[in-house]
């Protein structure tokens, strides 16, 4: 190649990859006059068949609105994503579905007979956030929130990276949800989603058998913010709802299993004969979870270190003890490798119980003693002992 | 000489792993499972060794496959064979043209897929083809920084997303590695397109060392791919057509810029081009040197015949792929696998150096 030709080569490249990207986006067609662009799914247990409700972000001058529609009675998704368009005349794009909410009543049995047209149709990202709500989905996704108009957001908010960082809420997305339900142990988790106070006033009733369009901020609103609240886990097993993690058993289970690393916690510990709570700042230094076989029991260590600091407590400190508050008491640590322990126990007895395989038991059983799998199979979680190695270190 | 051994070393590290990362991974799951390593691994070997028969082979004559089979066989035996050779470049282009087809449709847009939009590949097909074998070589120059850059930033973006304990227990799929293995063969023409590149470059010393290394890291590449791709979806992995277009989309380090990553994919698109455009250029080279014709008519021949068998099996990928991977495989394994070796036996007469003017006549 000579010198002189490869600036106009370059040109020539350059120029084929520039259109290649303008031509690789519709041309910019987008009738948003005739596409709503779905931002939440909703789906609940109907009389027959499903109700699906949509959040459909509605573009103003300034801002975004939020309107929800709903389709009762639906034979699969695939109708209901169908009979929006036909009674609403949009075409739904769900390329932006960030939140997929399921109803209690749809968890009772297998969520997949509904939720797998998401991975059939690849329409919708399979980084979705999925979550389980205490009663309906629809009135969820109806509540008006005080941080914005979209509830959805206010969800995804809920339901955040950073919420899960700090272990307050079992994030799980649609992939991973998925990958649970076809894994080796056929379950998986979802955060359960409450809707706290005045939210339940509003909601979009859009009648049996239509499908309608809700107002602005909130389909059908009437008031009342509400404040959304997922400390809670719903455990899955096969498709269906099996137990649910309390609060402090959703912390265990995060510090122990998923991307936390920065958690707070409360331990109580008797100083001078009182209980006194100590709040305390816990930073993961290490987890391990580990399955290994003892003769054909199988075993699953946590090997869990952590450093605390004191938050606060609910007893005024002296100078020196708040001026040292990265000093945690030896029986405080103690207190809490115990606490944690606890929970922890509680968490894995409530799995265990309800055959959810939360900590991955058959999966690592497949992969790495795969006789004992295929010999114990499905039993293989209900054999499973557990060992804790929890230690807690101050900070400094 | 039309091409140049730097060009087909490109050709091997660059422009053929691409075709690998569309729907060969998830189709080598739905046989191989986590085992989808070995089945590739097994692939790469047979077409590795394929052209490294053919390289041994140019190490030892100049001649053009033409050339060997002509003097072997007749002039006769020669153009049926490479006949025979065009209309397997052309039915090898079919899968890989409907895969890109699907691929660009879901992945870019949108909105409402038209098949309009995927048309002007045949524009840009006919424009290759008519420019013959050289073009091949100008192609992978340019893919290579392309490839290098868009695969590495992909493959780092999605390296650590993923649970490489997935991939075990090795060994598991038991006899659906081997079929894994001869079901992913239309995915590697390597073999046959390295006979054609025989007599087309001038062979010099460490040449095979070189393509063969080339080759090397495209495997590595694949593999390595492959390994990230299973990691990373594991039990859904079946689910993931067009994988290159999800594998890297959730690095979380970019989350708050949307998907930066489709801006590599749409560059590798780029390279998927040029390599969607090679089989379709031999394809015209052999029926060229069947009938000692020029490339126009041929190149308008073989882009129409691949134009209207796309719009009759628009919608038709999932039977087609189903029908060449798991009944086809064996045509492939002819054409690609098995006639590369064949060439290492063909009689290389050498030419007797004739006064200037005379003809030289067959012997």
């Amino acid at each position: 190649m000579s010198a002189r030709k490869i600036p106009l080569r370059l040109a020539v490249f350059g120029a084929a990859l520039l259109l290649l990207l303008f031509f690789s986006n519709d041309f910019g067609l987008i009738d948003i006059q005739k596409t709503s662009i779905v931002t939440a799914v909703a789906i609940d247990a109907g009389e027959e068949g499903i109700d699906v409700t949509v959040q459909i972000a509605v573009p103003k001058s300034g801002s975004t609105a939020a309107s929800n529609v709903t389709v009762k009675n639906a034979a699969t998704m695939m109708d209901a994503i169908a009979e929006l368009n036909l009674k609403t005349g949009w075409y739904p794009t769900l390329v932006h579905c960030r939140l997929i909410l399921l109803g209690e009543e749809a968890a009772k049995d297998n969520v997949f007979d509904h939720i797998d047209y998401f991975l059939r149709s690849q329409f919708v990202e399979d980084t979705c956030l999925v979550a389980l709500c205490r009663g309906r989905a629809e009135k969820a996704l109806s509540a008006q929130s005080p941080v914005g108009d979209m509830t959805y957001a206010a969800i995804e908010k809920v339901l955040s990276s950073e919420a899960q960082q700090t272990g307050l809420v079992s994030v799980n997305i649609l992939r991973e949800f998925s990958k649970g339900y076809f894994g080796a142990g056929e379950s998986s988790f979802l955060p359960l989603l409450t809707v706290r106070e005045g939210a339940e006033t509003g909601g979009s009733d859009a009648g049996s058998g239509d499908a309608n369009a809700g107002g602005s901020g909130g389909a059908g609103s009437s008031g009342g913010k509400a404040v959304f609240e997922a400390s809670e886990t719903a455990l899955f097993l096969r498709g269906k709802q099996v137990a649910t993690l309390g609060a402090e058993e959703t912390l265990a289970f995060n510090l122990a299993d998923t991307d936390t690393d920065l958690a707070y916690g409360n331990v109580t510990v008797t100083e001078r004969g009182e209980p006194v709570i100590y709040s305390l700042k816990m930073r993961i230094g290490k987890k391990l979870l580990k399955v290994r076989a003892e003769g054909e029991i199988p075993v699953l260590c946590f090997s869990i270190r952590a450093r605390a600091q004191v938050a606060d407590v609910n007893r005024a400190g002296s100078a020196h003890e708040v001026a040292q508050s990265s000093i945690v008491p030896e029986s405080v640590l103690r207190a809490a490798e115990e606490t944690f322990r606890a929970r922890l126990s509680d968490a894995f007895s409530k799995a265990k119980e309800s055959g959810c395989d939360l900590f991955g038991v058959c999966a690592s059983l497949q992969r790495f003693y795969p006789k004992l799998w295929k010999k114990l199979g499905k039993e293989a979680l209900a054999l499973t002992k557990p060992v804790y190695d929890i230690q807690f270190d101050t900070m400094h | 000489m039309k091409l140049c051994v730097r060009q087909i070393c490109f050709l091997f590290a660059a422009i053929l792993p691409v075709t690998r990362l569309l729907v060969y991974p998830a189709t080598l799951t739905f046989w191989a499972k986590n085992d989808l390593l070995f089945s590739a691994a097994l692939s790469f070997l047979l077409e590795g060794t394929a052209v490294a028969s053919v390289l041994f082979a140019a190490s030892r004559t100049q001649k053009t496959l033409f050339q060997l089979l002509e003097e072997n066989f007749g002039t006769l035996a020669a153009r049926a064979v490479y006949l025979l050779f065009a209309l397997f470049f052309a039915f090898s282009a079919f899968l890989p043209i409907l895969e890109q087809r699907g691929f660009v449709l879901q992945v870019f847009y949108e909105n409402v897929p038209s098949f309009l939009s995927f048309l002007p590949f045949f524009l840009v097909s006919l424009f290759a083809c008519t420019k013959g074998l050289r073009s091949i070589g100008r192609a992978a120059d340019l893919a290579l920084p392309v490839f290098v850059l868009c695969f590495g930033i992909l493959f780092l973006m999605a390296v650590t997303e993923g649970d490489y304990t997935a991939l075990l227990p090795l060994f598991s799929a038991g006899t659906d590695i081997l079929r894994g293995g001869a079901f992913g063969l239309p995915w590697y023409a390597g073999g046959a397109y390295m006979l054609f590149f025989l007599g087309n470059f001038r062979y010099e010393k460490g040449a095979a060392g070189k393509i063969m290394l080339a080759y090397a890291a495209g495997a590595a590449a694949v593999l390595a791919f492959l390994a990230a791709f299973y990691a990373i979806f594991s039990d859904i992995a079946l689910l993931q057509q067009n994988a290159v277009a999800h594998l890297s989309k959730y690095a979380t380090a970019f989350t708050s810029l949307g998907r930066i990553d489709l801006f590599f994919v749409f560059a590798l698109t780029l390279v998927l081009l040029f390599a969607l455009c090679i089989p379709l250029q031999l394809s015209v080279h052999c029926i060229c040197a069947a009938f000692s014709c020029k490339t126009t008519l041929p190149a308008l021949a073989v882009n129409a015949l691949l134009l209207v068998l796309t719009l009759l099996f628009n919608q038709s990928y999932l039977e087609i792929q189903t029908l060449i991977t798991q009944k086809l495989w064996i045509v492939f394994a002819v054409f690609a696998v098995l006639l590369p070796y064949v060439s290492v036996f063909l009689r290389r007469k050498e030419k007797k150096m004739l006064p200037k003017g005379e003809k030289y006549e067959r012997t």
